[in-house]
């Protein structure tokens, strides 16, 4: 019988012609115990019956492992979604909402910079001027129709990092739901404008300055005449 | 057959059909409900009935009244002797269990929801199992404080404590009613409604029938399927014979006896007035009739693959039908051994003879698993489900079937399990008779040494008898159903090779050495029957002792706290810990 040399290379190792430690596995037998099939049988129904209890126990003495807050330990670990949710992310970027100025109008000025810059082409606004006498009319517009197909939107969040104003925020925490009509996941602007932080909130953490109002750091009308 | 036989029958088949209805349902639930308890899910429990809150509380009020003023208003007749020692210690245990239950319930409800008074207050800090095994220590206490209580005071004592068992009853009932909160109640009841709005849907789901299928054999099948899985049932003992005796003396049992039941039977469990078996039909040929009838059940499969026009629901037919036929035989010739030593093929003798001597299983071990394999491959159920194989042939024989028709398959195939649970009962464990309870009480004894007697009446024992039955047969359905989530399906050649190449040859095997080791004990005489006598009751003692060892390891390591460590790894886990997971309660209970 020829002298086995696989696994050795000669160009690398010259010198070594015993063969390498090979791991032999043996091939599984059927023995009598395999053929009767009964003890395997028990084994298993004992495996099961032992994940049963266990599972069984945790659920009803409120002990299961939480599946968000990670543990080595296994168990259930599924959620009952409706009752239990998983906590987003503090930045997760939900439905959209309009955020309010005091007097519960948009903060929005109709500049159109969001649907501009949404990649999936799904805001769609009217811009209006505002009545003659409010002191806003002829220095900034409001949106006359503010709609955003959410069924469009991918959700990158480009119209939150594009409004100079901070008018339209994702931070509702609500992820969009199903329905049964393509009309439904058209949001119009009552119904943006309804929603609300998850700090339960309508505004925007920062502050805004009317024009004319003297904490206003920037141009007024009045200024800008020449 | 008198009218007052036809309205037992009646009765009789109202119970059996409502228990395996019921049991088809709710088995329908177990069956996913353990699987997602064996595999970490959390399986159904979505189907939820918003119940308006008066009706809420009337749920929660109406039975412990019911049965407050039930126990009450029987505590005001006069009963004697032993049955007013028996109606004592049944209302001394009932109304330990209900304390320690209410308490137990209520603890849990502080510890979730916080206590509103002070008494409940003092709940906050109570371990919850403490509770369990003081109510257990109490039960113990009441036990042996029915030894101090005299033949002439039983009638009092039985009058006392029923009063006190319907107080309890009626506090428990109107402080639960006051805890209901406000507003409308989700009913959930662990998701058991799944299987009813299941049902409830497949009643409105439209009825589809091929084109080119077989009208009248495709509505045929589905009936044919659940009509042979129902009526094998009549032959089923599901308790002990009752005894009436012939109180108006006029040698016929007429309703007026059916108030009669003979307060004891001596121990043989011989009748001297009517014998009425809880038994539907009580065939001479027995067990043959449950064969003939299984036997039908092909006929449904096959018709329901032919009739549907699908080459895939046809192969599922015939995988079917011969599956089915196959297994027929290794089913019928492993019970041969059974009828050799029971000697007969009626199932109401085959319990008693159990209760007499032993259990199917202790004679007949390699019969048992022999009828095992072959039952569960009648029944079409996992590890032989090729007819329905999903992988292979979609749904099989069922696969053009919807609505209520596929609703008939699935029960049928759940009724037979549940029955085949309770044929395994009837011949090879025990069916009614529970170790050591004999007609006329408990009488421990091994061979001609009795360790301990205690009397009972004869209403006491068949109502006993007939809760081991229903019993037995849940726990072997809940067995039955684990055989799904641990064996995987069997390919179609070995499901053959194992019918006729293995079962058949064991089952005839083991009917010929049946035959002769039968034979050879006949003919030992009387000092062979003395030592099989005391086999018989080592083996009675040792299924006490396995269930009682059985039931405490199961309490002990259910009560057992668990032990558990957490590890914060990501970034998101340790974000969503912030906000405190998803579980309102706390890790450690
Ligand atoms: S999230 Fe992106 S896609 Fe959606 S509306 Fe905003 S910009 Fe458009
Ligand atoms: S939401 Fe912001 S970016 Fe969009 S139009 Fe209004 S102000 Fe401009």
């Amino acid at each position: 019988m020829a002298k086995r040399t696989f696994g050795t290379n000669p160009w690398t190792k010259p010198g070594s012609t015993s063969a390498p430690p090979t791991k032999v596995i043996a091939r599984p037998r059927r023995t009598a115990e395999v053929q009767a099939y009964l003890p395997e049988f028990f084994r298993g129904m004992a495996v099961t019956m032992k994940h049963f209890f266990k599972n069984t126990k945790e659920m009803v003495l409120g002990q299961k492992p939480d599946p968000v807050i990670e543990s080595l330990n296994d168990g259930v670990t599924t959620i009952s979604y409706p009752e239990e949710r998983r906590p987003y992310a503090e930045r997760f970027r939900g439905l959209h909402r309009l955020t309010l100025r005091d007097d519960a109008s948009p903060r929005c000025v109709a500049c159109l910079c969001c649907s501009t810059a949404c990649p999936a082409q799904c805001i769609h606004i009217e811009a209006g001027e505002y009545e003659e006498g409010d002191p806003r009319r002829g220095y900034e517009r409001y949106p006359k129709t503010f709609v955003i197909d959410e069924l469009r939107c991918v959700f990158c969040g480009f119209c939150v990092e594009a409004c100079p104003c901070d008018a339209i925020r994702m931070d509702t925490g609500m992820h969009a739901t199903p329905y049964d009509s393509r009309e439904q996941f058209i949001y119009r602007k009552d119904l943006l404008m309804e929603f609300t932080g998850r700090d339960g909130s309508r505004k925007t953490a920062n502050t805004r300055h009317e024009p004319g109002d003297p904490t206003h750091p920037g141009l007024t009308r009045e200024q800008g005449e020449h | 057959m008198s009218l007052v036989e036809l309205v037992l029958t009646v009765v009789k088949i109202l119970i059996i059909v409502m228990f395996f209805l019921n049991m088809a349902a709710l088995s329908t639930w177990a069956d996913r409900r353990q699987g997602a308890m064996v595999q970490d899910r959390v399986g159904p429990n979505r189907a939820v009935v918003p119940l308006p809150n008066m009706v809420a509380r009337g749920i929660v009020l109406l039975p412990p009244a019911l049965f407050g003023v039930l126990s009450i208003f029987t505590s005001l007749g006069e009963v004697t002797g032993r049955l007013a020692l028996e109606r004592t210690t049944v209302n001394v245990q009932l109304a330990i269990f209900v304390t320690w239950l209410s308490l137990l319930v209520l603890c849990a409800k502080v510890r979730s929801g916080g206590a509103i008074n002070r008494a409940e207050r003092v709940f906050e800090d109570v371990d919850p199992r403490s509770i369990f095994f003081a109510g257990l220590g109490v039960h113990a206490l009441g036990l042996v404080a029915m030894r101090f209580v005299t033949p002439q005071g039983a009638p009092m004592a039985a009058k006392i404590t029923g009063f006190v068992l319907g107080a309890i009853f009626l506090i428990v009932g109107f402080y639960a009613t006051s805890r209901v909160p406000e507003g409308p109640i989700p009913l959930r009841l662990a998701g058991t409604l799944h299987a009813l709005a299941d049902s409830i849907k497949m009643i409105w789901k439209e009825d589809f029938i091929p084109k080119n299928g077989d009208k009248v054999l495709h509505g045929l099948a589905p009936i044919l399927t659940v009509f042979s899985a129902v009526v094998v049932a009549a032959v089923l003992p599901f308790g002990n014979d009752l005894c009436f005796a012939d109180g108006n003396r006029n040698g016929t049992l007429d309703f007026s006896d059916l108030g009669n039941l003979v307060a004891t039977v001596p121990a043989t469990g011989q009748c001297t007035g009517f014998r009425v078996p809880l038994q539907i039909a009580d065939l001479n040929v027995g067990i043959l009739y449950v064969f003939a009838m299984t036997g039908t059940g092909i006929i449904g499969a096959a018709i329901a693959g032919w009739a549907s026009d699908n080459k895939f629901a046809l192969l599922g037919g015939l995988r079917a039908a011969s599956q089915m036929v196959s297994y027929e035989v290794a089913m019928g010739l492993s019970l041969v051994g059974l009828f050799l030593v029971y000697s007969t093929v009626r199932m109401g003798e085959m319990s008693a003879w159990q209760g007499q001597h032993a259990w199917g299983i202790f004679v007949q071990p390699v019969g048992f698993f022999l009828f095992l394999a072959a039952v569960c491959a009648e029944t079409k159920r996992v590890p032989f489900d090729q007819p329905e194989g999903e992988s292979e042939i979609v749904a099989g024989y069922f696969l053009e079937y919807s609505g209520f028709k596929w609703g008939m398959f699935m029960t049928g195939e759940y009724i037979e399990l549940v029955f085949s649970s309770a044929l395994l009962v009837a011949l090879f464990f025990g069916g009614y008779n529970l170790p050591f309870l004999h007609p006329d009480g408990l009488t421990v004894a091994f061979g001609d040494t009795v360790l301990f007697q205690y009397k009972m009446t004869h209403l006491a024992v068949s109502v006993i008898s007939v809760l081991a039955f229903f019993g037995k047969t849940i726990l072997v359905t809940w067995v039955q159903v684990f055989f799904r989530w641990t064996l995987p399906r069997f390919r179609y050649d070995q499901l053959m090779k194992l019918g006729w190449t293995k079962l058949l040859p064991l089952a005839i095997a083991n009917m010929m050495v049946t035959a002769v080791i039968v034979v050879a004990l006949r003919n030992a005489g009387p000092a062979a029957e003395s030592w099989l006598k005391l086999l018989g009751d080592i083996s009675q003692g040792l299924v006490a002792v396995l269930t009682l060892a059985g039931t405490v390891a199961l309490v002990v390591g259910l009560l057992e706290p668990v032990e558990r460590h957490k590890f914060l790894v990501t970034s998101s886990a340790r974000f969503a810990a912030a906000l405190g997971g998803v579980k309102p309660t706390a890790q450690e209970a």
